[in-house]
């Protein structure tokens, strides 16, 4: 489902964030990325529908380059992805159901979605999508007035009304309460075992990662440094990857 | 360094203050002056009190209109000039132009524009869109460069076009201070808008200069009366306004 190959990205000036990943990811992993901060997690997740240019290196996500891609195809492989982040990033001023509609912008005729007009049956999936997170009350409430964890899972709602082969998400959970971290995974795993939608999502915390991965992939310093089922993430592996002495 | 900065900045404050022959002497032997200027003016001629009306609505017609022609207008041209959004061939182009377009005020584009298309308030209406354009589009493209990355980043990532991105990215986050800076130049258009007619550009200006030149003071205490009147009710319902979108 992602095949990358050779991945390397220099950030200007001269930050190696990936230095030469190579990480091929099947149809329904939930795989998740480990690692401490600054080990490239985020850069490696928006190299993967091109937020981030890559330096050097091969992407390919469902069949389709991402690397090397025209700006159509760029667009149509974007709509693959669906792209969950740490701060949510919704439009504030938007509301609720209005913010999931923007997920259908890569299917809909452009210039008419610009004046705001959507075709009735983009607006029922937006609405299902949102009842499927539990959030179909809170429909016309604007973004910017919903707690923390509603508007993740506004958010999870968007990237699902994409109807994605793929999602990503970006340390999903690191900036919601902590008792929140568990119903905002249990929605992604609901997700990758009900829909089969391949998973990657950046954790870390250790705990957290081993509980609902069915893969772990840890980064150290840009490089991939441990690629294992949880069951095989033992104390050396967790040194290996956070440096010794470090605790997670 | 400091000190020659400040010998420096005194010197050219001395030299100007020669230059232009500015005298506190010579403004205290004109204040009798002043307060004759003032006593004949009173009481104002209230008898003109209909055409000063006239040209108080006329000026503030010029106001509206030009300011929100300009205020649609600058719209391409703020995101032309937006750093983060327009791609270097066409940002530093359009940020020349908006400067040089900028530098120039309402009332010199009103003296090209009556020699153009004749007297009257149209050429006043052109003149201020003129001015009003360049300018609200570098506060445009100021509010766009501050922007959250965020959800441009997030609606990018769901396939949109540019297009697109612009429509639901960008211009949700800047609108709210679009809205404040079109209401806060149609408060300073009104008042650049009451001296278009000393050149010919209609309006209220066009009777106070004339009751000026026919030395007809209480008529001209009257004019100045209700611009008064008519940019303070324009301020107060324009800051209203501007309160409640922030």
């Amino acid at each position: 489902m992602i095949e990358v190959l050779g991945l390397r990205v220099v950030l200007p000036p001269t930050t190696v964030a990936l230095d030469g990943v190579d990480l091929a990811i099947r149809a329904g992993e939930f795989v998740v990325i480990l690692g401490p901060s600054g080990a490239g997690k985020t850069t490696f997740l928006r190299t993967l529908n091109r937020l981030v240019e890559p330096t050097a290196g091969t992407v390919r996500v469902a069949g389709r380059r991402v690397t090397g891609a025209s700006p159509a195809e760029l667009r149509a492989v974007r709509r693959q992805v669906g792209v969950i982040f740490q701060q949510f990033n919704l439009v504030r001023r938007l509301c609720a159901v209005d913010n999931v509609l923007t997920g259908r912008l890569g299917y809909v005729a452009p210039l008419a979605s610009v004046i705001g007009r959507f075709p009735e049956r983009d607006r029922a999936l937006a609405r299902d999508c949102l009842g499927q997170v539990g959030l179909g009350h809170l429909a016309d409430r604007r973004a910017d007035t919903l707690s923390g964890g509603e508007q993740q899972r506004v958010a999870i709602a968007r990237t699902l009304a994409q109807s994605p082969a793929v999602i990503l998400a970006d340390e999903p959970t690191a900036s919601l309460d902590p008792a929140l971290t568990d119903s905002i995974m249990e929605t992604l795993r609901r997700i990758n075992v009900e829909r089969g939608l391949t998973l990657v999502v950046s954790q870390h915390q250790l705990p957290t990662a081993l509980a609902y991965a069915t893969r772990i992939v840890g980064f150290r310093r840009g490089r991939v440094v441990f690629d294992g089922p949880p069951s095989a993430v033992t104390p050396p592996v967790v040194e290996s990857i956070y440096g010794a002495g470090a605790t997670p | 360094m400091r000190r020659a900065v400040t010998f420096v900045a005194l010197a050219a404050l001395a030299w100007a203050a020669w230059d232009t022959g500015a005298d506190p002497i010579r403004l205290v032997r004109g204040l009798p002056w002043l307060l004759d200027f003032v006593r004949r003016m009173l009481p104002p001629d209230l008898g003109v009190l209909p055409s000063a009306l006239a040209g108080a609505v006329t000026t503030v017609e010029i106001a509206l209109l030009g300011t929100a022609a300009a205020a649609i207008l600058a719209l391409p041209l703020g995101f032309l000039s937006a750093r983060n959004v327009a791609a270097p061939p066409v940002f530093y182009p359009a940020r020349a132009a908006l400067n040089f377009f900028r530098s120039v005020d309402t009332l010199v584009y009103a003296l090209v524009f009556v020699a153009a298309v004749g007297l009257g308030p149209f050429p006043g209406v052109l003149a201020v869109v003129a001015y009003t354009t360049t300018s609200l589009a570098k506060l445009y493209s100021e509010a766009i460069e501050g922007i959250e990355r965020g959800p441009v980043d997030a609606i990018t990532a769901t396939g949109a076009t540019r297009l697109q991105i612009l429509r639901y990215g960008v211009l949700p986050q800047v609108l709210p201070l679009f809205l404040s800076y079109v209401l806060y130049r149609l408060e300073t258009n009104i008042r650049a808008a009451t001296v278009l007619g000393f050149v010919g550009a209609g309006g209220i200006g066009f009777y106070l200069q004339t009751y000026l030149r026919m030395i007809d003071y209480p008529a001209a205490s009257t004019v100045l009366l209700v611009t008064v009147l008519m940019v303070m009710a324009v301020d107060f319902v324009s800051s209203r306004l501007r309160d409640r979108l922030l």
